[in-house]
């Protein structure tokens, strides 16, 4: 597909630059939301865009369109061109004909393609229906909503590369509020996959109904230091937030706190953190990166070591290692880098073990704010949370909205314990649930 | 930018399974952006954000689909789409569109396309070197300057054909200081409804020195306490407190669900006689600023709450349909790619009549916030949260020492209550608010206001 486009550009950049790689992307979604059993809403999309990256002279330029046509196709080579000689970056970059990767990874569902718009309707509608059935609590219902996109992307370089990759997936995710009193709680509850089948509406609107009504009822809780455990979905969330760290692009801008740590121990022994574009069960899994690189596993840190950061071919040409195949790149965007399916491995214990630990333990289920209250360049965060009070191992009650503070290389160096029950949350992002020495609470 | 028949078409296409409402957006957008780090120009990358989005209305159902494939062929396939998506709506023939004429309010004097990059390259090197003169513990200064030139076009089945367009410059600076393996940021980004002569109304040494004096005050300051304490929350960014803690739950898109802890609140007393909020769509070259929203309104100015009694949502309108309430000219979206709702555009705390040193020295320990980072907010609860990213504590009714790693959290509609206080000294401060319908540039603003008991979440 778009051979012809593709060869308009290569065409036309013709002697006006040393390389060229072009990116295309072009995706169908679907999406509806059920307010009060009618749609409120329903979206259809079809839209595409490509993205240029030249070098020349050594210099990378950038630029993209998304109308097709051969004023646009010309117009992108000479703003990429010009956008490439103001570039300062001594760095050099560079492109190539990369092989494939040999895993086959299963990334399209042609059963999803299938299914009728009349019974993805009915799972939003189910979604709300069931989540108000569930308990008397809830008042509402402001999330029912099912979703879906294909997505085709094509990446060719002047060295020869040409790659492409369809992928389609589904989701759906419903949200609870219940009260109780003055209190009033949110429960989210999320499904990704290409098995259309394995969607359980009655099942999320039950789990995002006792999340929403188990945390009902709090009390305020004695500002102070606690043991903490981050529940499985919760330390994703922290993860998730503070991935930049193993970017090497961020270490050589100096904004990573992971700089001039290679191989020392910066973790506690249990940590053990990869990144695998290749997991089987991986939201995020694909055969290869934005510069067409092939796919791998990463060790980011062994039994608490550093042991590599994330690269693409810019940054690994400057440290003298191997591309981890993390590069990343929309077409309106530039090559940066980013995690794949980012995972903490899981430990042994039960999630009630760590519990159990301390006379007083903190349990945090939910937390708010990560764009503002987490700075990923200090590793500090203060953060709004929600959770329950455990005192030798049983659950008190539910606490009023508190914030939690502290440090992220602190939280991964006073990791205690970590549990058994991995789990991907909705970016991808896998963990157990993890107990943490102490951490600052104010209430 | 499209031809008239053709936008008929498209209409009569989408009406015709029988809707209540059709519209058809078009957008030309020409977007650029130059990074710069490490001293160096680090990317350029500029192009073209193209395409079409068509929406009908049955009942309360909203029905959207976009392309950027704006040939007459795929435009009537986008229609045909939403048309069979919709049933049971009325049946409208004979659309006449009018082209709307209106005055801009805010006019362009130097187009950003206009500008070699090498002058604004020179522009963001005087900021680098302002602030990497500051001292040597200044070790990144990352920066972004941003230009975007949005040319849309609105028609709808009631008639209406209008086009606009937007010219947004930003520039946003981060400085970094380090001690050992210490790191503390600092930044700051104005950004206006204006082509480049904005960067002439901002000197480049006083940004840059500006950052990078604060990074070394916070790498040099002690973690905040922790408790609840009178805060005062100073102007400019501070604004985003009531975006966060009301503004969301004023936008009918909560409302309309019952979601909003203000969805019965209408006419009654919100929040202490001292304060009066307002929405601003009109004000010059304001960076939420616009002079139609996404759906062909004039924008307005909208009084949310007067002397705490609450007056008005925010309404776009699906939310009009939906609430019943008057549409305010709030209908707003990042892109082709999202169907437009009830959005914030400049919103701000009016100015009173202390002054900040009232605030300051009326409190006897507590946190004074001199600027505020960015927040978010859970609408169905009210419950918000936003960083301190420069506070200092006051003791004695004085400013004392700096402190940081703050964040402040609470419920929209008791924190309101808890302002006592309201300065003179309103300002405002541009921010990119992220919702339903995207990404969109949103002023928030206000004079220093003293909170008279709020959650601090420090580390001490």
């Amino acid at each position: 597909m778009y051979d012809k486009e593709f060869k308009f550009i290569f065409d036309y950049a013709q002697g006006k630059v040393d390389d060229i790689e072009i990116v295309l992307s072009a995706t169908n979604s679907f999406q509806t939301r059920i307010n009060q059993q009618e749609i409120e809403s329903f979206n259809y999309s079809d839209a595409k865009g490509l993205g240029v990256r030249v070098i020349v002279e050594g210099k990378l330029g950038y630029s993209y369109t998304e109308k097709f046509d051969e004023e646009s196709f010309k117009m992108v080579v000479d703003e990429a061109v010009e956008n490439a000689k103001l570039n300062e970056d001594s760095d050099p970059a560079i492109m190539a004909d990369y092989p494939a990767v040999a895993a086959e990874l299963d990334l399209y569902s042609k059963e999803l393609d299938k299914v009728d718009v009349e019974d993805k309707i009915q799972i939003a509608k189910d979604l709300e229906k069931y989540a108000k059935a569930a308990d008397a609590r809830v008042f509402n219902v402001p999330y029912a909503v099912y979703g879906d996109t294909k997505a085709y992307s094509k990446i060719a370089n002047s060295k020869g590369l040409n790659k492409e990759e369809k992928q389609n997936s589904a989701f759906c995710y419903v949200g609870a509020l219940s009260q109780q009193n003055d209190d009033k709680r949110v429960g989210i509850e999320f499904f990704i996959g290409r098995d259309f089948n394995k969607i359980d509406p009655k099942k999320l609107a039950e789990i995002s109904v006792k999340k929403s009504t188990d945390l009902l009822g709090g009390k305020p809780v004695k500002s102070g230091k606690y043991p903490v455990v981050f529940n499985n979905e919760m330390m994703a969330t922290m993860l998730g937030t503070f991935a930049s760290v193993f970017y090497a692009d961020s270490v050589h801008q100096g904004k990573s706190l992971l700089i001039g740590k290679m191989g020392q121990k910066i973790a506690n022994e249990k940590v053990n953190i990869i990144d695998d574009a290749l997991h089987p069960e991986g939201a995020n899994s694909r055969h290869f990166d934005s510069e067409g690189y092939p796919s791998q596993k990463t060790v980011l840190i062994k039994s608490g070591k550093l042991n590599s950061y994330l690269h693409n071919t810019k940054t690994a040409l400057k440290d003298k290692v191997n591309s981890t195949g993390n590069g990343s790149r929309g077409y309106k965007g530039s090559l940066g880098i980013s995690v794949s399916n980012l995972i903490l491995e899981p430990g042994k214990n039960k999630e009630n073990e760590l519990l159990a630990t301390h006379d007083k333990v903190i349990e945090i289920v939910a937390l708010q704010g990560m764009h503002a209250g987490a700075n990923t360049i200090s590793g500090d965060f203060s953060l709004s949370a929600e959770g329950f009070l455990y005192e030798n191992g049983k659950r008190q009650h539910s606490l009023k909205q508190f914030t939690v503070s502290g440090n992220f290389l602190k939280i991964l160096q006073n990791v205690e314990m970590i549990a058994d029950n991995f789990h991907f949350n909705s970016s991808s992002i896998g963990t157990a649930s993890v107990l943490i020495r102490e951490l600052a609470i104010s209430g | 930018m499209l031809d008239r028949k053709l936008i008929e078409k498209v209409i009569d296409k989408a009406l015709s399974n029988g809707a209540d409402f059709a519209e058809i957006y078009v957008e030309d957008t020409y977007n650029s952006r130059i990074s710069f780090n490490d001293s160096k120009t680090k990317q350029s990358i500029a192009g073209k954000d193209f395409g079409a989005g068509v929406r009908v209305f049955y009942g309360t159902t909203a029905i959207y689909a976009y392309t950027n494939d704006l040939s007459e062929r795929s435009l009537l396939a986008a229609a045909d789409a939403v048309s069979k998506a919709a049933k049971g709506g009325k049946i409208i023939t004979s659309i006449d569109l009018t082209k709307n004429t209106f005055t801009n309010l805010h006019p362009i004097k130097i187009p950003n396309d206009s500008v070699p990059k090498s002058e604004k390259v020179d522009y963001l090197r005087r900021i680098d070197k302002a602030a990497r003169s500051v001292s040597d513990m200044i070790t990144q200064v990352d920066m972004n300057l941003l230009g975007k030139m949005q040319k849309i076009m609105i028609a709808n089945s009631e008639g209406l054909w209008a086009e606009d367009s937007r010219t947004y410059t930003r520039v946003s600076a981060n400085a970094i200081a380090s001690k050992g393996s210490e790191k503390q940021s600092c930044s700051d980004g104005p950004g206006e409804h204006k082509g480049f002569e904005l960067l002439h109304e901002i000197d480049p040494i006083e940004l840059g020195e500006k950052i990078a004096k604060t990074a070394i005050l916070m790498l040099n300051a002690d973690y905040a306490p922790s408790g609840k304490f009178p805060v005062v929350v100073d102007n400019g960014f501070g604004g985003v407190i009531f975006h966060e803690a009301c503004g969301h739950a004023l936008e009918t898109t909560s409302v309309a669900k019952g979601a909003s802890v203000f969805a019965d609140k209408m006419g009654k007393r919100v929040a202490n006689p001292v304060l009066t909020a307002i929405d601003d769509g009109t004000t010059p070259n304001g960076w939420g600023s616009t002079n139609i929203d996404d759906e062909g309104m004039p924008t307005q100015k909208t009084v949310l709450i007067e002397n705490g009694i609450l007056k008005s949502f925010i309404v776009d309108k699906m939310g009009s349909i939906k609430t019943g309430y008057a549409r305010t000219g709030s209908g707003r979206r990042q892109s082709y790619k999202f169907a437009p709702a009830s959005r914030m555009r400049n919103t701000y705390i009016a100015a009173g009549t202390s002054k900040l040193e009232d605030l300051i020295s009326s409190v006897d320990y507590g946190i004074y916030a001199k600027k505020m980072g960015g927040g978010s907010v859970m609408p169905g609860t009210g419950n918000f949260n936003f960083a301190v990213n420069e506070g200092y504590i006051i003791r004695k009714g004085k400013i004392a020492e700096p402190v940081r790693g703050a964040s402040l959290i609470g419920n929209g509609p008791e924190s309101i209550k808890q302002i006592s206080m309201v300065a003179d000294n309103l300002k405002m401060a541009p921010g990119m608010c992220g919702s339903v319908s995207g990404s969109i540039p949103a002023n928030v603003g206000q004079p220093a206001v003293k909170i008279d008991e709020i959650i601090v979440g420090g580390r001490k």
